[in-house]
């Protein structure tokens, strides 16, 4: 923060830079019910960004010489309903493990969070356009995913259409101070101990799931073309540790203890490649895949090719590969689990610059190690036969015991009962616009359905500006049924509508209003009222 | 419009002299004239043409035909027509022959479009100046241009050229707006590299007015410009090369005409109504082309957004979300972290195991009964498939501790010793031990002989 209070003086002192301040704050009301019983949460939220853009530091701005820019941008992120639906003899109680004896404790939660969303320094076309660097908190985005970390970034631009870049620093986590978990890899649950051990505060083993946050050194590289718009590719690697101590085993061991790992350790190491190649008249492909070195799984994959086939149609066709994978000290990397794979058509109508059409169709292929229709009864067979028993009835499996040693174990660790199974939804969806200078008025619906359940809906929304973009009013209707089969009396359909208007009284700053009303049999009526504002000022 | 009848040729030549001052000038006007009169000889006038063919001059081709491919600009296959929000619309209320001009007078571009190859901007007027140019042949005399004299001939006469035009009241004619271009071009750069006007502008000398169909496109600006960013010269292929940016480099959007998206076939990037679900695989491969127009707000705002983005999670999400999570895990991940994000919530409202006690009530299931969900064979509706096919949806609820409460060896802390370890994995786990042993430590001892057996 010091470096920015002094680059914003530096700034101030170059007549020639642009500065740039911005504000958000988003109120946001409504409430959250629980699926059983009419306890809700209560949601009292004020979100409030500030943000502050310093650009051309080095004075005067030259297209293609050395420029240097400093941004940040801060959030508090705050909820004024926790612990409200409590009564008053668990006040505070979410927050506060000394109330009720901890009954009501949700670790890791916090009133008021606050993080930098991103805070650097950034220099571009040094040395003739070869060099470039940003140092602080940054985004990277490839298709590792979308991922921060606090250090600093080179990169080399070359003539020869290629770029290297590389870079290092720590990943950006929860539980750190000024950071979000949004930037982790999956399945740790991880936060701050900070007010563990005082008095009326939990200790590491009440919580032996909710994990310390320590800091994750990363380090990373990626070579990607540049300069031809027709083709593109970026191949990316990264590698992420984890530190700290850290507890193993979730339950309390015979002796009373919490047996914990220690030192530094690999969090994820992946690497990855997207490319795109196109003709203008004719078409274009894309594909790329992430593979993770730890888990060695292709993680993601996708690929797609469409055909400009006339002024107004394109057709094409997409494939989507994912398997879920975790952080290298999870449990869960190393889970029985199966990719899914999407395959879909597309066809996109351009009726005229104003209105377009765009739907696709086709399938979700869900897979499972085995056949769920007969594996039961394979693995209650051999079951029955280890214990000498009758034929097992698999309505009624008798004294089967699913952690059993012998024949159904074996059976159950036999690949030739492992062999995949596929289960598939059908997909579709269609999207329209139809957009002028002054309003946009849009569809979008979707189904997708198939043994593990269905949702098929659609919604219609509009925006219009009144009096030159001065007064904005909207508004969103939509209709929505689901249904679950494993979960008995979850079905339902919902109505909703949101009302929307906004006023621009400067040029500098924006105010918007939103209410929600939705209606369905599970929960019956629910609201939900959001307003905004936004203010932008340039100097 | 009004003036003395005056020999038209004699006149413009006289003036075109002293306007130009110089003999070079001079010469290139007396064999335009030349020309000229040859051509008056030779072709027909506009207005006995009318009487046959149609007026000429009023659009690309006569009676409105359209114009071959190979004459327009290149880029055109891709994009038939100009960028509205680049090239503004305009209103073009003039009558020319650029045909006749250039292929049967033999004028060059240069004679009527000098401005050009000084100009640096592309808000620069290009268009002729009458004084220097038109009136070197027609017989009428823009000096004063409110008082612009027509002469006798009748190419002299306002109506040849100008529409609107209306001798009889005050000589007011129709106004030709061109507003300015929103990109940089500076058209200098282009002439001093000999690129000729025909490879941005096709062949305008095949024909009649030039409209806006004959500015760019910008595949056809690829053909050249498609430089990495530290190659000598300027044909870079940044969008901001030639695009109007904002102060901290990103591209201006917002015009009056709509919003500057790219074309579909740029990068296949096209912003179409289904676009928020096929970003992604764009963003992967090329995430400063996106950056060309967004800023780390852009991503923020659904990726790491704390008000709900109504175009991914429509109304009602709430009650929706389970069924979606089920069904399109992927999108889940790609925003919020399971274990915090999802079950910071889930546990609040009970519906996870590893809570305090207060927050979830004796007898409630989220789940079938433990006889078709956990315990019993695993047939269809056991958990271990559905953990199979989304083990995200588990993780958005679960901790470790519920799983380990069955999955951990039995020897550790009251595990069950129900392997969730998928076929095969024996052959990989000493990787991953050497790599991270924490996960391997949470579920076996230190000396548990399957441990030993992967290190």
């Amino acid at each position: 923060m010091a470096a920015f209070s002094a680059l914003a003086l530096i700034a101030a002192e170059a007549e020639a830079a642009d500065v740039e301040i911005q504000a958000q704050t988003a109120a946001q009301a409504y409430e959250v019910g629980s699926p059983w019983d009419e306890r809700g949460l209560e949601r009292r939220r004020i979100m409030q960004t500030l943000g502050f853009s310093a650009y051309h530091l080095q004075g005067e701005y030259e297209p293609g010489k050395a420029d240097y820019q400093a941004r940040l941008l801060l959030r508090l992120d705050s909820d004024f309903g926790l612990s409200s639906h409590l009564g008053s003899d668990a006040a505070g109680g979410e927050t506060d493990f000394g109330v009720a004896g901890g009954a009501f404790y949700a670790a890791g939660l916090e009133p008021a969070r606050v993080d930098f969303m991103y805070a650097y320094v950034e220099g571009r076309d040094l040395a003739d356009g070869w060099l470039g660097f940003k140092v602080g908190r940054q985004p990277v985005t490839d298709v590792l995913g979308w991922w921060s970390f606090d250090g600093g970034l080179m990169r080399v631009t070359t003539p020869f259409f290629a770029q290297l870049e590389a870079y290092g620093g720590f990943e950006q986590r929860g539980g750190l101070p000024l950071s979000s978990s949004r930037y982790e890899m999956q399945g740790m649950w991880r936060g701050s101990h900070a007010d563990f051990d005082d008095a009326g505060s939990p200790t590491a083993r009440d919580l032996p799931s909710f994990h310390e946050a320590s800091p994750a050194p990363a380090f990373g590289f990626a070579l990607e073309t540049n300069g031809p718009p027709w083709v593109h590719g970026r191949l990316s690697y990264r590698r992420v540790y984890n530190t700290g101590d850290t507890i193993t085993r979730q339950l309390q061991d015979p002796n009373g203890g919490y047996p914990t790992a220690s030192g530094m350790r690999l969090s994820s190491e992946r690497i990855g490649y997207a490319a795109n190649a196109g003709l203008p008249f004719l078409g274009g492909i894309k594909g790329g895949f992430a593979y993770d070195l730890y888990g060695a799984v292709v993680s993601q994959a996708f690929g797609g090719a469409e055909v400009y086939a006339t002024d107004w149609l394109t057709v094409g066709a997409d494939v989507d590969h994912f398997e879920p994978i975790f952080d290298a000290d999870s449990i869960w990397n190393w889970f029985s689990k199966q990719p899914s794979t999407s395959l879909t058509g597309r066809v996109e109508l351009e009726v005229t610059q104003e209105i377009s059409f765009s739907g696709s169709g086709g399938t979700r292929l869900w897979r499972t190690e085995g056949d769920p229709d007969t594996f039961g009864q394979g693995e209650c067979d051999a079951a029955a036969r280890g214990s000498g028993a009758a034929p097992c009835n698999l309505g009624d499996p008798a004294g089967f015991d699913p952690v059993s040693n012998g024949e159904a174990a074996d059976f159950r660790r036999n690949e030739e009962n492992r062999s995949i199974g596929l289960l598939a939804d059908g997909l579709g969806s269609l999207a329209g616009r139809y957009r002028d200078g002054g309003g946009i008025f849009e569809l979008r619906s979707m189904l997708q359905a198939g043994e593990r359940g269905r949702r098929v809906g659609g919604e219609l929304s509009g925006e219009k500006g009144l009096d030159g973009g001065r007064f904005t009013v909207g508004s969103r209707v939509s209709v929505y049924d689901w249904a679950d089969p494993t979960r008995e009396g979850r079905d339902a359909t919902s109505f909703g509508y949101v009302l929307a208007g906004g006023f621009q009284p400067l040029q500098e700053a924006r105010m918007r209003v939103e209410w929600e009303h939705s209606l369905n049999d599970l929960v019956g009526n629910r609201f939900r009222l959001v307003g905004l504002l936004d203010i932008l000022v340039l100097r | 419009m009004s003036g003395a009848p005056k020999s038209g040729a004699a006149r413009a030549a006289r003036r075109a002299r002293a306007a130009r001052g110089s003999v070079r000038g001079a010469a290139l006007v007396v064999v335009a004239c030349l020309a000229a009169l040859v051509a008056s000889w030779t072709l027909q006038a506009p207005e006995e043409a009318d009487a046959s063919a149609g007026l000429r001059g009023l659009a690309p081709l006569s009676g409105d035909r359209e114009v071959p491919l190979e004459w327009m600009p290149p880029g055109t296959s891709a994009s038939p027509v100009p960028s509205d929000e680049i090239f503004p619309p305009q209103t073009i209320a003039i009558r020319f022959d650029h045909q006749k001009h250039v292929e049967g007078i033999g004028l060059s571009c240069k004679v009527c479009h000098e401005a050009a190859f000084d100009s640096l901007d592309s808000g620069d007027r290009l268009l002729p100046d009458p004084t220097k140019t038109c009136d070197s042949c027609h017989d009428a005399d823009h000096a004063d241009l409110a008082n612009v004299k027509a002469g006798t001939d009748a190419n002299g006469q306002c109506s040849f050229c100008h529409l609107g035009a209306d001798a009889g009241r005050g000589g007011q004619v129709a106004r030709t707006v061109i507003p300015k271009p929103n990109l940089r071009f500076p058209h200098k750069k282009h002439l001093d590299r000999n690129i000729d006007c025909a490879q941005c502008h096709g062949r305008i000398d095949k024909l009649e007015l030039a409209t806006r169909d004959q500015l760019p496109r910008m595949a056809g600006c690829f053909n050249c410009h498609a430089m990495s960013g530290a190659a000598q010269g300027e044909a870079k292929g940044e969008c901001i090369t030639c695009h109007l940016t904002d102060r901290g480099g990103k591209m201006d959007t917002t015009f009056a005409t709509g919003p500057l998206v790219p074309p579909e076939w740029l990068h296949m990037a096209g912003h179409t109504p289904d676009w928020i679900d096929r970003h992604k695989t764009i963003a992967a491969n090329d995430s400063k082309f996106c950056a060309s127009c967004h800023t780390e707000e852009s991503c923020a705002e659904c990726h790491d957004g704390k008000v709900r983005p109504r175009k991914v999670h429509p109304n009602d999400w709430i009650s929706m979300h389970p069924e979606a999570a089920r069904q399109d895990n992927p999108r889940c991940t790609s925003c919020h972290q399971l274990q915090t994000f999802c079950a910071d919530c889930h546990r609040r409202v009970g519906v996870a195991r590893d809570v305090g006690p207060g927050m979830r009530d004796a007898g409630r299931r989220f789940h079938p009964p433990p006889e078709v969900w956990t315990t019993a064979p695993r047939s269809g509706g056991h958990h271990a498939w559905e953990a199979q096919r989304n083990l995200n949806q588990c993780v958005s609820c679960h901790s470790e501790r519920d799983c380990t409460t069955c999955h951990a060896t039995r020897g550790v802390g009251g595990g069950m010793g129900v392997n969730p370890h998928p076929v095969g994995f024996e052959n990989r786990c000493g990787s991953a031990l050497r790599k991270n042993p924490r996960p391997c430590l949470v579920c076996h001892a230190t000396g548990d002989g399957k441990l030993e057996a992967c290190r």
